[in-house]
Formats: C-alpha cells, structure tokens, sequence
C-alpha cells in the first residue's frame, strides 16, 4: 500500500532534479516503524490476500469482517513477534575468501573444529557382508533404520548408539520405513510387506501388498502407501487396518517414490522419464510431468512443498517447480546417474551418486523470483568405493545419513537442519510419556483419505459447479431408501426387526424422523392387532371373548 | 383492605403513617394537616427506603406504565373501595373539582411551572435520589389514578400534588372520620395556597426530621416561606429539569390542557411574589395579607370555575397516559441500548462487572516513587526539588548507599592489595609483551647502527665528489651550515624557554603584535626543522631516542657492547615464580606466552648473532642481506627467515623452533624445498615472488604438469567433438577451471593430498560430463519422449474437449438400405445430437505448460468437503473462504493468539454477579 523507499532524485534534461517517492504524507517514525514490521509479518506469516472490507453492504457482515481482518493482522504480528523465541540460528559453512571453496571442506576439518557431541554425529558403521542398505531416520530424527538388501534389518537409537532391534529376515529386503513413530516399523519385504515392533516382533503381514519396490508413510493421514513392481500404488490405513485405495498405475515398473509433505500426494518417478503425481482419491494421476529422458532415478520434495528435485538416468538434474510445474532451474548434472537425492529442512540438497554424495545449497530459494542456477556445491563426500544407495536427511540434526553398499555413514553438514523445532509438532526430545499422548492427539487429529488434493486448503471451499451439473451428477436413477419400509417387510416373528429398532432406540431416547415413524408403524401395528383380537372376542361371544387368545 | 394489602408498593406509606400518628408530643395548631403533612413525609421517607432497597432496573418501567393497571383494577372492584369513592365522589364531586380548577390555575399561576417545580424539588429534597424521586412520582400516580379517574379529572396538575391525597388517604385509612374532615378542610380552603402550605410543611417536617436543630414552624406563615424559600432553591439548582417536567405535563395533559390554560392565563394577571423578586419574605403581616389576598382569589375562582372543561372521555385519557407511558418507558430504555449492542457485539464478557466490583474507582496500579520525569503536577515536582535540595532525592539516595557499602566492606589495606594484585597480573601477562618492545628496540638500534656506517660512507663518498665537482668550497661553507642548523635547534629550544612560557602566562598573544609574530615564526621554524631532520638522509636519530644520541658520541666497540649488554639482560630475563593469576593459569594464556618467549629468544639469538657477525666486519652481501630481510619481514614470518638460513648454514638448527604454527612435517617439506632451489641458483639472484610461486610446487610438481596436460587434451578433444557447451554443461566446473593456476598459493603449505584430489576430479569433470552428455544423448536418441507425450497430453485433452454426440438412429423417421440419396442421408443425419459439456483446451491448468498433463477430472471424493452453497451473511465466496483461513489449534498461531482465539464468550467469576446497575456506555 505505501512504498517505502527513499525519495531519489532524477535528472531531467533540463537539469532539473525530479525527486520519486516523496513522502507526501507525514508519519511518524514509530508509525512509519509499525507499517514495515505490519508488512514483514504479513510477507512472513499471512494468510493470503486480505478482503476488501470497505465494499460490503451488509453492516453486520462488516464488523465481523473487520474484525477477522484484525485477527489475522494480530496473529500475523504476534507470530512475527514470537520470532525472538527462536533461539537457535542455522549456520553454514562461510568461505573466507572468494578463492576458499567450501566443497573442500572435509569431515576431518570439521570433525576438529567443532564440539565433541557434534563431533560424535559423525560415524561409520560397516556392514559389508548383507549388501546395500537404505536408511530411514524417524519423523523427530532419534532413530534411525537400516535395511540390508540381503535381509538384515536394524533400528537404533544413533545419538546414544543403542541399539533397538535387529533382524536377519533371510531375504530381499527393498525398502524399510517407520510409521508413525519409533514403534513401529514397515519393511518391504521379497513378496509381502511386514509391520514389525520395536522389539523386532512381527505384528502384521499385509499379504495385500505384493512386491513391494518403494514405501512411504504418511503421517497425518496414518496412511502407509506402497509401490509394487507391478506398479500398484496401494494405500492402507494403519489405524484402521483398511486399504483406502488400490490404484493400477499402468505405467510400467515405477523406479522411483517421494511425498510431498505439504499435501501428501505421492511422486511417482516412471520409466518412461515421466513424475506422476497421485492421490488416494482419483484412479489416474493428478499430473503428469515429463521430467527426464530416460528413467526418473530419485525424487524429493522439499517441505514447503514448493520444490521438487528431480534425478534421473539422463544424468540431469532438475529443479520443479511444482506449484505451477516448471522447470524452475535447467538442468544440472550429474557425473553417474544419481541414486538418491534429498532435500533437508533448510533446503540443503543432498545428492548420491555413483560412490559420492554431494551437497548443494540454495538449489531453490522462495525469497528469489526466479531461480538462479547454483555454481559449485556445498559439500562433497565419499569416493572410496562404496556404491551409495540413499541418502536421507536427519530431521533436526545437522546430519546426512547415507546408506551404501558398505554400511551406513553418519556426516555431518553444517546448517543441514531445522534449528527450532516445534514440540507440538515433533519433538526430538520427547519422553516416553509424551511419545504415547502424541501418538493419541495425531489419531485424534487424522486427517482422512479423501482430504488429500493438490491444494490441501480446499477443505471447506465453495463447491462452485452449477446447480445443473450437479443435478447430473447425482444419480437420479437410485431409488430412496426407505429404512422404516424395509423394517416393517422385515418384521417376521416376536422380534421383528422394528420392535429390536424400538426397544433399543428407546433406550437411546434419540428422537428423529425415523423414529418417529417406526412408533407410528408400531403403533399402527397394535391396533391393528387389538382390532384383530375384538374381532376375535367378538366371534366367540361375550361369555367366551375372555379366552380369545392375544396374539 | 385486604386487595390493597395485597398489593405491596401502595402499602408503603401505610404503617409509616400509623407510625406517625402514634408519635406523641405533636402539639401544632393545625395537627390534621400537620399530620397529613407528616404523613406524607414520612411517605417520602419510606418511598426513598423502598428505592433503595429496590434497584431501580427491577422496578424499572412496569410500575409506573399501564402494566400497573390491570392488576390494580380488580381492587375497584372491593367493596369497601368502592363505597368509600362513590361516596365520596357523590359527596364532593363539585368541590373537589373547584379544587382542582384552583390547582391548575395554580400551577399556571407559580410563574412558569414554578410550582410544579417546587413539588418536583420537593421530591428531591424528600428522597435525595433524582432517579427515585420521579419514579416514585409517577408510581403513585398511577396508583390512585383510579380514583382520579372516578373523578372525572384529567392529569392537569402535578403529579404529586394529587398523589398526596391519596397518600394521605391511604395512610388514614382507619380513620375515615378524619378523612372527610379533612376533606373538608380542603374544601374550605380549596386554595392552591392551602395546598402549597401543605407540601410546605411535608417540606418542613422532612426538614425538621432531617436536622431538628432547625425552628419548627406549625404556623403556615412559615410554610409559606420555606415554600418561597424552596422555590428560589429550585431556581437555582435546576432549572435544566423546567422543560423536562413541562413537557411532561404536556403530555399528560394533552392538547385540551393547553386549550384549558389559555383562559387562564389571560385571568391570571396576578403578580406572585416570585415575580416581585421578595422570595424570602419573613414578615408576619405581609404573609398574612398575602394569604387574605390569596383566599380572595380563591372565592371569586369559584364562580369563574363554574364552566368546567368536560374531561376526556376515559379512553382518550387512557391513550394519553399510554403513549406518555410509552414515551417514558422508552426513554428509560433508549438509554440502554448502546450499552446492549456493546455487550452483544463484544467478543468477551466477564462477570461480575467491572462496574459493580467493590473496588471500583479505586487505582490498582503500583505507586513509584517519583522522578524528575514522572513527576506530573506542580506540586511533585516542588516536592522533589526541595527534596533534592535536601539531599534526599532520588539521584542522591543511590550514592550514598554505595558509599556506605563500600566503605565498611574493604579496607585501605586490602583495595590496595586488590590494586597491587591487578598490577602484579597485569604486568605478568605485559612481561614477555614488554620484553619484545624492548628487543625490537634493541634491533632497531643495531640497525640503524650498522646503517649509519654505511650512510656515513656514503655521504663522505658524496661530499667528496661535490668537493670534487667544486660545488661546496669546503670548510667556511660546511661551517655556514652547522651553524645555521645549531641556530634552528636553539629556535625549537627557545619554545619552551621562560619567554616564551611567560608570554603565554600573560597572555600576550592576545595584544601583542610582536609577539605573536615571533610565535608563528618560532612555529614556522620548528616545522621547518622538523622537515629537514625527517628530510636529511644522515640526519641525527629522533629527538627522543637520548641513549642513541649519547651513543653517536661513544666509540663503535662501545656501543656493541652496551647493546649486547642489554640483549643480555633482556635475555636473562626469566620467569620468577611469581603468583600466577587465575588468567594466566588457563591453558591457552600458557601457550600464547610460551609462544610469545619462544619469540623473543629467537629474536635476541639473531640479533646476538649480527652483533657477533658485525664484528667480524660486514662485507657487501651483508647490506643485500640487510636489505632483504627488510623485506621478508613485512611478509610472514616464514619467509623472513629463509634468507637468513641461506647466508647462514647454522640458523637451520634454529629452524624447528622457529615454526610455531605449521607442524613438523610440514616446515620440513618447506625447509628441503628452497635449499635445493638454493642449491641450483645462485644466492641471492631469486627473488621472494619467485620462491613464492615454486614453494607450493613442491608436492604437485608433476601432478600439476600432468593435470595441465591432461586439460589440454580433454580440451582439444572437446573442440574437435563439437559439442555445444551452453547451458547444459556443468557450470559448477568452470570456475575450478580458472582455480588451478590461483589455488597452490591459497592452499599453499597444506599437504592436503585429498582435497587436491577432490579438486582435481572437479577439474576433469567437466569434459566427462560434455562427453557423457553426447553419449546420453545418442543412447536416448531412439525414444523420441517428447513427441511420444505431447502425443498423449493431445489425446488427453481430445478426451476432455466439448463434445456432439450424434444419436440419431438410422431409419428411424427415415429411410435406410440401398437407394436412399446422400442428400437425404445427410439430412437425417445431426437430427438428435447431445452437447456433452467439457474443458476446452485453452480453459486447461496446463494449456500453456510444455510437458506437462493435469487432470481436469473432478474428484468426488473430495467433495464431500465442500459447501454446496454460500453461507448466509456472506456476500461473496471470497470472503467465505477467508473465514476460514484463520485457524485455531495452538500449532499454527502463538499462544496468546490461540487463548483469545479459544477464550469462552462469558466468563463467570465465582461471586455474587449483581445485575448492571446503570448503562455501561
């Protein structure tokens, strides 16, 4: 509304000086201070555009109005406000020099020159014999999961280096996940998928998820998606136990898998270098995008589910931007066709490729209106011949898991992580105690199956098809259900169906329509049957009508 | 009366009458009226008991509207009542009407409402509440206004004029005897001036309860002053409420009222005292006459009232006191209302209410001591001057308080201790600090010695050269010289001679044009020696520097001695075990110290070893050397010292300890580098820049050949391939091209062999990635992806198009089979076609995204989330969904958003909640 920069002057040809953006209104420099924190809390923490208040007729309507325009504006303050609460800053690595290169940097360097417990989150663990693993950490980064291709399964505690289970399944294991939290956890296994405990015990074989290639969780929906070979994308409930939603992709052996957090749809990297885009609700994708050549190798989304990252065996690169699906960068390259990429909370892209792993920072960045291709990565690791097999973020940590074909490393990339975290939301410290009323407020909170779409905020929206159209979509054809109707046909024998129906509403005492109408049968029905019974009395006569049998 | 007991308020001044009428010792002249009078204070009294004790929202309107009314019929309806007002209606329906004729006339009479004004201050004298005193008014009008309309009356007169018979009455009900002689009475004097006396004396006796110091008058001569006396009162206190009651009236009386009060008037040309000015008249006789004067009036009214308006018809009376009822009612109402809309728009209410908190009105916020900025009003502020002044304000207070702590707590004897501890640590850490200033001074010394030799030769080369040329004619002129130079050194001295510090003193500057001029000459001077001193190539050492100055004097051997002399000191300088400070105890202050001494003995071992070699006698590779190590030292620390190890093989025993940073294996890396170098070169003919550039060269030497080479190759490769580097190729590669030629100077002594590696695959990386890119593109070269998609997204967006769907079925309404014409084909043809609705393909999410398919399929299942139709007070969608986006939980907004934003509507307090007890706005 009001610009806030400084008056320039420029020359006319005359030699004039033509002064821009006067400030023609007098404001204080405290008002002036309130307006520009207003608007930085708006940028930051806002809610979309505001309504115009001004052009509403209705009074009523226009206080309410103003006074939820207010409330967003306090909200937007306060929170912007609340940023002194973050304690914690992110920090990378800094180049001195324009000639320093921050790629240089070893784990050794780092390793000596921070602190002994930061030190620490950087181990090796190796584990040759049972061939490639994959690593997954927990939604609040205490555990970590490592799956051997070769059957060895293992969930530790990493920070404190206890171990949680560990299995020898004595077969093909192709990807492990945890649910919810630490307790339970997925593993795709040669034909079936397994739940097991955090004890290692089995609990369930979904017998329905057949040859399981990729597995992903989500974990407001408690919804534990897979990805067969044969490329079915089946969703089930693990609260309930249900498969949501079945979905035949068609195409073809599906190599790659990522959710986008944001609104938990599924990318699904084909063969055919395409990323399908699907939802629980809809059997085809929601969009397809061609991203690669040959193969999509690897996915990830970051969490604001802006960006989306994109490997594939073309050897390219890509950045999306998957809001509007563009291509928001061209392509970058890799030397091999990657294996795994990533993305961590502060946008730190991690990529596996070949024996090496390479960091890059500031891929994509919201702050800039187009985005700008990055010259040299971050941080590089590995090249001693270990084949990597994925790469995963530590939620929280300053951390990158990297699971390869000899084990597992720990390293250590400075502003990896997500500095303030949200006990609310995840708590990386949480006690047990805390663990099991998170478990019950998230089941409280589920979000069901049919909320997920590309624009999670739909909920609540104006269903804006015509009256016409949605007339056609109704099925005429179906006749009414008249319940009370069927439970009169049905009502055979003492405990017809209708007096089951009344004597337990009664007890209920719930009064709706269609009790109101069952009493009204019943009520038929006695006198119906009293009427029956005089006919009867009165057959017999008035001497005998007292052994007139009621029925 | 069974039906009036049962209706409570009217009771009231029942039993304070009988009260009254039991008190003894009442001994006036008039105790009939006096009692009635008494009565009807005594009425007053209990009404303002019951008004208090009854909050005036509960009694609020009804009493005093129509609702009273129907409850109060039926009591007509008693027998006894009844009697008693058809009697006395029969009875006395002519007089009484005089009587109320007299009242009116009275009314218009008591100069504009005077009267009506004075009952009204009446009131408010009675009750003391202005609210109560108006309700109880009307309440007890309405509450007889039965009676009056079994009269005939209409609502002409004040309210509590005729509100008191009644009161009277009630109150006298036992005695009915009483009653009618009173009645009579009434009749008798059927004046508004018996009348007035009346109120006057309910006046006086409420007075006299209130103060009974006061005189108590029985004689109405003196009512009639306290009345007069009231009515200037009234004047004076609220003559805002004149118009108010007027209106009132208006509205009681109606427009047959106003007809009625024009005759009236136009008799009433009667002057009152009021409109004489003579309000406060005390005289006996005056008063008498008045009230003669009165009485007359009175009996002549009497025929002139003969022809008494007809009273309204009853429902017309009704109808004025409804919509008056109403007009009131809604008045009291309207007050109200915005105190209402407040309280329904708020979002919070909490009760009980603010206004009716025990502690309302009173400041609950903390009392500060005042300051000179908070100090708000005059009085403050003197205060605290005085207080100040007096040593006790609050800029003084702190002060002395931290005198007084200090001063008990230490001793003289231990803040010095404090202080020489301070000291004694300080000068701990400064010592080996101190000790390197005073090496470099040592140094320097040396130095400029061994240069001032050399510069001495120079100079006498030159000189003799000059003399040579004839350009200095020798000794007269050398001496010319001297002299004038002695002359500008006694010139700086004469600054700060006794004349000079006197001038000063005196000021002379300020008159003395002289004396002034000879100042900016001295000035001049001094900045003119000054420049030649800096200026003067074998000029003397600086002013300041007095041993040095001492030492150009002494002997050459002389000063050797006394420098190695005090190298010697500084070197036998050696940690005494002195107490170490906390400080000074911590790991890293030893070390830095450590390091510091190590230093400083270095230095001192070199310097030692030029005073030495200076002995023997400097030759020319002495000054290079001089000369180049000036040099090294403005660099690091390193090269500095490699000239040093050249000229001298035994400073390579020095080395290690030398390195204090760089690890042994490093320095010795470094340390075989240029001594091979030096080896094939001659001394002295490389250059610092040179062993620079050759230095890093030592681990890579033929890496860094071989890396070019290859680079050479690969580039050469990739020209001849032709492949097109724009934008596909790997940026990130291209400034690590640049790299190789600057990086062995940034990285130059670390043996990182790793990060050379890692440095020199991105090197090679580009080239790979150009060719890989040409290989990829002709392994994928087969499948033509992108026409393969847009293939698909056009099918796609066929599939979604608008649609015609042609249903016409053959032969029906037509012939079909052979023989039938095309043209009659073709006329059958688009007979029943459906328009199916759909997406065109400009209307698309993706019409305008390459590579990109979005499904334009609804999702049924998500609707079962959407709201069929816009909510009702929204106008547009847009701000329906607006209200939605603001949400609750405590994970999206801080915590003082959520608590307002879950905050209950009304929040009860535990406690009694009284009701409001007046509008809030």
């Amino acid at each position: 509304m009001e610009t806030d920069a400084p008056p320039s002057l420029i020359e006319q040809p005359s030699g004039a000086l033509a002064v821009t953006n006067t400030r023609t209104e007098f404001r204080s420099k405290a008002e002036l201070n309130r307006i520009r924190r207003q608007r930085e809390a708006r940028k930051t923490y806002g809610r979309g555009p505001r309504i115009d208040v001004k052009n509403v007729k209705d009074k009523k309507l226009r206080r309410n109005l103003t006074n939820l325009e207010n409330k967003y504006k306090a909200a937007a303050l306060k929170a912007k406000e609340a940023e002194i609460l973050l304690e914690n800053q992110a920090g990378f690595l800094e180049p001195e020099t324009e000639l320093e290169r921050t790629y240089k940097v070893r784990q050794e360097d780092i390793q000596n020159e921070v602190g002994l417990d930061v030190a620490q989150k950087k181990f090796e663990l190796k584990l040759d014999a049972l061939g490639p693993y994959v690593c997954e950490y927990s939604r609040n980064g205490r555990d970590l999961i490592l799956a051997g291709r070769k059957g060895h399964v293992a969930t530790m505690d990493w920070r404190e280096g206890k171990l949680g289970c560990e299995l020898q399944l004595g077969e093909t294991i192709r990807d492990a996940r945890f649910l919810h939290n630490n307790q339970f956890f997925a593993v795709a296994q040669k034909k079936y998928v397994y739940i097991y405990d955090h004890h290692g015990v089995e609990l369930h074989c979904l017998k329905k998820h057949v040859e399981v290639s990729h597995m992903e969780f989500l974990p407001y929906h408690f919804l534990l998606a897979t990805l067969s070979i044969s490329g079915q994308l089946k969703y089930q409930d693990t609260s309930t136990g249900q498969i949501v939603a079945e979905i035949p992709t068609k195409l073809g052996t599906p190599v790659s898998l990522c959710q986008n957090p944001y609104n938990a749809i599924l990318h699904v990297g084909q063969q055919n270098g395409t990323v399908t885009l699907w939802s629980p609700n809809s059997t085809e994708p929601l969009v397809k995008l061609l991203a690669h050549r040959g193969p999509v190798r690897s996915l990830a989304v970051d969490r604001e589910g802006r960006y989306m990252v994109s490997a594939g065996q073309d050897n390219r690169m890509a950045v999306w931007d998957i809001r509007n699906f563009k291509e928001a960068v061209s392509s970058y390259f890799t030397r091999v066709p990657a294996s795994s990429v990533a993305i961590s909370d502060t946008g730190l892209t991690a990529v596996g490729w070949g024996t090496k792993t390479t960091v890059w920072r500031g891929l994509f960045s919201k702050a800039k209106p187009v985005q700008e291709k990055v010259q040299s990565p971050y941080m590089t690791w590995g090249g001693d011949g270990q084949a990597i097999e994925r790469v995963r973020w530590c939620p929280f940590e300053d951390v990158l898991g990297i699971g390869h074909s000899e084990g597992f490393s720990s390293i250590v990339v400075p502003g990896a992580g997500e500095a303030n975290y949200d006990a609310l939301e995840v708590n990386p410290f949480e006690t047990k105690k805390q663990r099991q009323e998170g478990e019950v407020k998230a089941l409280l909170n589920k979000l069901q199956p049919e909320m997920i779409a590309l624009d999670p905020n739909f909920i609540g929206n104006l269903d804006l098809r015509s009256e016409k159209q949605r007339q056609a979509d109704r099925d005429l054809d179906t006749p009414k259900e008249d319940i009370v109707e069927e439970m009169r046909k049905r009502a055979r024998g003492k405990n017809g169906a209708l007096k089951k129906y009344l004597r337990k509403q009664r007890k209920k005492n719930i009064i709706d329509e269609k009790r109101l109408k069952a009493e009204e049968i019943y009520k038929e029905m006695l006198e119906k049957k009293d009427e029956k019974h005089k006919e009867k009395q009165a057959e017999l006569g008035p001497a005998l009508a007292r052994f007139a049998r009621k029925e | 009366m069974p039906g009036r007991q049962a209706h409570g308020r009217p009771l009231l001044p029942g039993p304070a009458n009988i009260a009254n009428g039991k008190k003894p010792g009442k001994s006036q002249a008039r105790t009939l009226k006096k009692s009635r009078a008494k009565a009807t204070a005594k009425a007053l009294d209990a009404f303002a008991i019951a008004a208090e004790e009854v909050p005036e929202s509960t009694r609020g309107v009804r009493t005093r509207g129509l609702e009273d009314r129907p409850a109060k019929r039926p009591r007509r309806g008693d027998d006894e009542e009844d009697e008693d007002f058809d009697g006395f209606d029969d009875e006395d329906d002519a007089p009484r009407k005089k009587a109320r004729r007299g009242d009116d006339d009275d009314f218009s009479d008591g100069g504009g409402g005077g009267d009506g004004e004075s009952d009204s201050e009446e009131w408010h004298v009675g009750v003391g509440a202005e609210d109560e005193d108006s309700e109880i008014d009307s309440d007890e009008a309405f509450g007889e206004s039965d009676e009056e309309r079994f009269d005939g009356y209409a609502f002409s007169g004040s309210s509590s004029k005729k509100k008191k018979k009644p009161q009277k009455r009630r109150g006298d009900d036992d005695e009915e005897d009483e009653e009618e002689e009173e009645e009579e009475d009434e009749d008798d004097l059927e004046s508004l001036g018996s009348d007035a006396i009346d109120l006057a004396t309910a006046l006086d006796q409420y007075e006299e309860d209130e103060e009974e110091g006061e005189d108590d008058s029985g004689s109405e001569e003196d009512d009639e002053s306290a009345e007069s006396e009231d009515e200037s009162e009234d004047d004076e206190v609220d003559p805002s409420k004149l118009g108010e009651l007027e209106n009132m009236i208006a509205g009681f009386a109606g427009d047959e009222d106003k007809e009625e009060e024009e005759p009236t008037q136009t008799g009433k040309t009667k002057l009152s005292l009021k409109d004489l000015g003579l309000t406060g008249i005390k005289d006996e006789h005056i008063k008498k006459s008045l009230r003669l004067m009165s009485k007359e009036e009175k009996a002549v009214k009497p025929g002139s009232s003969k022809k008494l308006e007809v009273p309204l018809a009853k429902r017309q009376q009704d109808k004025l006191m409804r919509s008056a009822a109403y007009e009131k009612t809604t008045e009291t109402l309207d007050r109200w209302i915005e105190t209402v809309k407040h309280n329904r728009r708020a979002d919070h209410l909490v009760f009980p209410l603010a206004q009716n908190a025990h502690d309302r009105g009173l400041s609950t916020g903390e009392l500060m001591p005042i300051t000179q900025k908070t100090s708000g009003t005059e009085l403050e502020q003197t205060i605290l001057s005085i207080m100040e002044e007096s040593g006790l304000g609050p800029s003084a207070t702190p002060q002395q308080k931290n005198d007084g702590e200090a001063a008990p707590k230490l001793t003289q004897a231990e803040i010095q201790e404090i202080a020489r501890q301070r000291r004694r640590e300080r000068e701990l850490h400064s010592r080996e600090v101190a000790r390197a200033k005073r090496i470099k001074k040592i140094k320097s010394k040396t130095y400029r010695r061994i240069h001032r030799k050399e510069m001495k030769r120079v100079e006498e080369a030159e000189l003799e050269a000059k003399l040579e040329a004839g350009e200095l004619d020798s000794e007269e002129e050398r001496e010319a010289l001297d002299r004038r130079r002695a002359l500008e050194r006694v010139g700086t001295r004469l600054r700060e001679n006794k004349w000079a510090k006197l001038g000063k003193k005196a000021g002379r500057a300020v008159w003395d044009e002289n004396f002034r001029s000879s100042l900016t000459e001295a000035a001049r001077r001094q900045e003119d020696l000054r420049r030649r001193i800096e200026g003067r190539a074998n000029g003397s050492d600086d002013d300041d520097d007095d041993d040095d100055s001492a030492s150009d004097a002494s002997g050459d051997g002389d000063v050797r001695n006394r420098l190695r002399a005090e190298l010697e000191k500084a070197a036998a300088y050696e940690e005494d075990d002195e107490p170490k400070s906390k400080l000074m105890q911590m790991k890293f202050m030893q070390r830095g110290e450590e390091l510091r001494k190590k230093e400083n003995e270095e230095a001192i071992a070199e310097l030692r070893r030029q005073l030495d070699s200076d002995g023997e006698g400097l030759s020319e590779d002495d000054e290079k050397e001089i000369g180049r190590r000036q040099y090294g030292m403005g660099n690091s620390a390193a090269t500095a010292k490699t000239p040093v190890q050249v000229s001298k093989p035994r400073s390579v025993e020095a080395r290690p300890s030398v390195s204090s940073t760089a690890t042994m294996a490093k320095s010795e890396s470094t340390q075989s580098q240029p001594s091979v170098q030096t080896n094939g070169q001659s001394g002295g003919a490389w250059t610092s820049t040179e062993q620079e550039s050759s230095a890093p060269g030592v681990a890579g030497v033929w890496t860094q050949v071989e890396t070019s080479d290859k680079k050479n190759k690969k580039a050469s490769k990739t020209r001849g391939a032709e492949i097109d580097i724009s934008s596909a190729t790997m940026v990130a590669a291209q400034p690590s091209k640049a790299k190789p030629k600057t990086k062995p100077q940034v990285t130059e002594g670390e043996a990182q062999d790793g990060a050379q590696d890692s440095d020199e695959e991105f090197v090679s990386h580009l080239p790979m990635a150009i060719r890989d890119q040409k290989l990829i593109e002709r392994a994928f070269a087969g499948e033509d992806v992108h026409g393969q998609f847009e293939e698909e997204k056009a099918e796609v967006e066929r599939e979604d198009d608008e649609k015609e769907i042609d249903n016409t079925l053959p032969g029906w309404g037509s012939w079909v089979g052979d023989g039938v014409s095309k043209r009659e084909q073709r006329r059958h043809k688009g007979r029943f076609v459906t328009k199916v609705e759909g997406v065109k393909k400009t209307d698309r999410k993706d019409y305008k995204l390459k590579g990109v398919i979005v499904s334009e399929k609804r999702i049924r299942k998500n609707d079962k989330y959407l709201a069929s139709q816009l909510p009702h007070p929204f106008e547009s969608q847009h701000q329906y969904e607006r209200s939605l986006r603001l949400p609750m939980g405590p994970e999206w907004s801080t915590k003082e958003t959520f608590q307002d934003a879950t905050k209950p509507r009304v929040i009860i307090k535990q406690g009694l909640i009284a009701p409001m007890s007046k509008p809030m706005y």
